[in-house]
């Protein structure tokens, strides 16, 4: 454990504070505004950072092990094969491979095993296989990889070599119409959850797109949003949405109804206590601060979540460039 | 007054915000002068920006951790409101011009856009609170050393500066506006104003706010004398006899003049330098002692007095680099939803001279003619030429279709005339309009081939057009506002 703090408890008390990994870092152990965690194939967590086009060396995807080791970061800022402007969200296909969504290029590249870049598909544009400016993306049960068109107000759809097969949504506020999506989750059986962003709901479909409920207004209260993004679902089917201007994760049941919510209780992270090791004089400020103490722990706009198969939730705190876990009880 | 005139209109719109588009101009024209100059005032009545959507997109603003982040943070953010609320965004840059706070010192980019909020904020208000809300900005006081200034150790920076840059200078018709002892009372007075976070590391986990904090135990409770007054001062009070002071009442009409209408001459020469419109001053003067220090009612009726509509006034000013950057982003509408190329395009204002939230130094920009050198100039030609003759800008693309469609025939005057007044009424001095006709008449002769509604024909005149504008944007008159 690399914390100093006690480990303390969601407001519910049905999660308990696990760990941090993170330190802002343009290169090696470290991130620079992680917008998307996922656990790869073999149990390792990858990163992708958002970063600055003024620091474009910064744009990588981190790969680390869950207990905060740093194994490796790839790809590179960039308009060529393989490279990345504006990435959103990265998935795992069930084959293993690496898929990126960059809303800059309107494109999504793919990487391999190893994280050689394969290929990629897409363009601007509103048609099939088109995009303007993708977002969240995920993987049904029967491989196909569904993808949150934002600008478009709509999800496609594709084969794993970007094909088009179906699409839905549409700008608007009713049933099955969306504004602006970010997020996407896909459950054991198939149903679709996506963070309708500016309608501030999340709405459910089937595999196919059929509108099945929608839950979530616009607030700070229990079970309002402002602008959720990340989403995801775990194998007890509860339902974390990242609720982005409100700096917090909220957890809902299959129904949609409000469960718990957590807000960040970082700590010092193993990369920030070796930072810190040897630069004594910025500890001994930042201790200084304590009118900043609570602000430091909490969620700086939290962008995705990710809940592995042993129940840790892993939280992107975007702007404090870390990944929060906690342990669901 | 529906149907006020649109030179006068684009006049006030040059100065009390970053220019207007012909369609603006169009809607403030209805809407008649004095309106349109009540509705500048009041910036808060119109719909803010979707921060939300601004945030999702650049999502490595909100903590930037580079300069030129926050310098493309503000030239997006005075783009943005440039049509709805532009007055709220050159009050901010006018405050941050006088009250001149820089990031080469500061280093925490977040506390200083906080600071520029600051201006947005309260720069229409009252004088005496924004200088209360300046006192306790932790950017200035690190910018002015104020967490060093201690009830045993005083340091004087700010106390300083507060009286010869911020609020009185150093003095009016040949006379000095305080005393040493007055730099001391104030120092002592702001003794236990200081911030909680000094830390400008990014890492751990990026930077943490800065916040005020006042320290009693650190203060100077002692009595001091200022400015003809005794008494156990704190900041408070010292600001309170400041606005207090003629010379205050100067400083402030001299810096509105000076921003708004024309250029006076630089700061530091006013002790013994006239203002340029004696009257205009006194006009100015009186108002802020009237209103009781209220920004709003010193700049209605500035935007309202004869001095400022005449035609002396018209293209008296230097455009400064961020109303080129600016003005030119607007007239085209572009950058006005997210996307990628924004930090290309505002690092324009470092490369003309003026290199947002980093002033040269507190005593900000030297402007007039002094924003103009060989190199500065060139960039200033070259960025809006470029701009304003790419026609797949939409604010381009506009222009060009209201000159062109449902014209049958072009001649050299109305190419010209109509180019000169959807830029913004702007004005070409004879000899260059003149020179620029040749140039139109020859290219419009090389039509004669055409069909007249062909394609090929819509293509010459775009491009005719096109060139015009090119022409009129590279030329001396259009770097005054």
């Amino acid at each position: 454990m690399t914390t100093e703090i006690e480990q303390p408890l969601s407001q519910k008390r049905l999660y308990r504070y696990h760990d941090v990994i993170g330190l802002l870092s343009a290169a090696g152990p470290g991130f620079s505004g992680p917008v998307s965690v996922i656990t790869g194939p073999v149990d390792e967590l990858y990163v992708a950072n958002r970063a600055s086009p003024k620091q474009p060396e910064a744009v990588r995807i981190t790969r680390c092990t869950k207990e905060g080791d740093f194994l490796e970061h790839f790809g590179e800022w960039g308009e060529e094969p393989g490279q990345f402007i504006w990435v959103t969200s990265i998935a795992f296909s069930p084959q293993g491979e690496l898929y990126l969504a960059d809303e800059s290029s309107n494109q999504i590249s793919v990487f391999d095993a190893d994280n050689s870049f394969v290929r990629r598909f897409g363009e601007p544009g509103s048609g099939p296989s088109q995009f303007d400016r993708p977002s969240g993306m995920a993987f049904g049960p029967g491989g196909n990889l569904y993808v949150v068109d934002a600008l478009n107000h709509r999800v496609q759809i594709l084969t794993t070599e970007g094909d088009f097969v179906s699409q839905w949504g549409g700008l608007g506020a009713g049933d099955g119409q969306l504004n602006m999506p970010w997020g996407i989750a896909i459950d054991d059986a198939g149903d679709v959850y996506i963070a309708d962003w500016r309608n501030d709901r999340v709405q459910k479909f089937d595999a196919d797109g059929k509108f099945m409920m929608s839950f979530g207004s616009s607030g700070d209260g229990e079970g309002q949003f402002n602008r959720p993004n990340g989403i995801a679902v775990d194998n007890d089917g509860d339902i974390y949405v990242c609720d982005w201007l409100n700096d917090r994760v909220q957890v809902f049941d299959q129904a949609g109804s409000f469960k718990d919510v957590l807000i960040g209780h970082s700590g010092m992270s193993k990369w920030g206590r070796t930072f810190l090791d040897a630069n004594p004089d910025i500890e001994q400020k930042l201790e200084l601060a304590t009118q900043n103490i609570e602000i430091k722990q909490r969620f700086y706009r939290p962008v995705s979540v990710h809940i592995d198969a042993a129940g840790k939730v892993f939280v992107a705190d975007c702007y404090r460039h870390r990944v929060q876990i906690y342990q669901k009880l | 007054m529906p149907g006020t005139d649109k030179p006068l209109l684009a006049h006030l719109l040059r100065r009390a915000g970053f220019g207007a588009t012909f369609q603006e101009l169009d809607r403030y024209s209805e809407l008649g002068y004095e309106a349109t100059v009540d509705e500048l005032l009041h910036p808060e009545r119109q719909p803010a920006i979707e921060e939300d959507v601004l945030e999702r997109y650049y999502i490595d603003w909100k903590e930037s951790r580079n300069i030129e982040g926050a310098l493309t943070e503000s030239v997006y953010r005075m783009n943005a409101y440039a049509g709805g609320r532009p007055l709220q965004e050159k009050i901010a840059l006018f405050w941050h011009q006088v009250f001149a706070t820089g990031l080469a010192k500061v280093l925490h980019e977040k506390t200083m856009l906080n600071q520029i909020d600051l201006f947005r904020e309260q720069g229409l208000g009252n004088f005496r609170d924004l200088l209360l809300g300046l006192a306790k900005d932790p950017a200035m006081i690190f910018w002015l050393d104020n967490n060093f200034n201690h009830k045993d150790a005083p340091n004087e920076n700010w106390g300083r500066e507060l009286l010869e840059l911020f609020s009185l200078g150093v003095g009016m018709d040949g006379q000095e506006n305080y005393t040493e002892e007055d730099v001391q009372s104030a120092a002592r007075a702001f003794t236990g104003w200081t911030i909680d976070d000094d830390n400008v590391a990014s890492i751990p986990f990026g930077k943490t706010p800065w916040l005020f904090r006042y320290l009693p135990e650190d203060h100077d409770e002692d009595d001091k004398t200022f400015m003809g007054e005794t008494g156990n001062f704190n900041g408070e009070d010292i600001i309170d006899i400041v606005v207090r002071q003629p010379a205050a009442a100067r400083f402030i009409s001299r810096h509105l003049y000076n921003f708004f209408v024309a250029d006076e001459p630089q700061v530091p020469a006013w002790q013994h330098t006239p203002p340029g419109d004696p009257e205009a001053i006194k006009i100015l003067e009186e108002e802020y002692f009237r209103s009781n220090y209220d920004i709003r009612s010193m700049l209605k009726v500035l935007f309202n007095s004869d001095f400022f509509k005449s035609d002396r006034a018209r293209f008296a000013k230097v455009k400064s680099p961020a109303e080129v950057v600016v003005g030119t982003l607007h007239l085209l509408g572009d950058f006005k939803f997210p996307k990628r190329g924004i930090y290309d395009v505002a690092l324009g204002c470092r490369y003309m001279g003026q290199d947002l939230l980093n002033p040269p130094s507190v005593e900000g920009w030297h402007t007039g003619e002094e924003w103009i050198d060989s190199g500065s100039l060139v960039e200033r030609v070259n960025f809006v030429a470029d701009q304003v003759s790419d026609i797949q800008q939409p604010g381009v693309k506009a222009m060009v279709d209201t000159l062109l469609d449902g014209t049958s025939e072009l001649d050299p005057v109305s190419v010209i005339d109509g180019c000169l007044e959807l830029l913004g009424h702007v004005r070409l001095h004879e000899k260059n309009k003149t020179h620029l006709a040749g140039e139109v008449r020859s290219m419009l002769e090389k039509r004669s081939g055409l069909v007249a509604g062909s394609p090929e024909d819509r293509q010459a005149t775009e491009n005719t057009v096109l060139h015009t504008m090119k022409m009129i944007g590279s030329s001396r008159e259009y770097q005054f506002a």
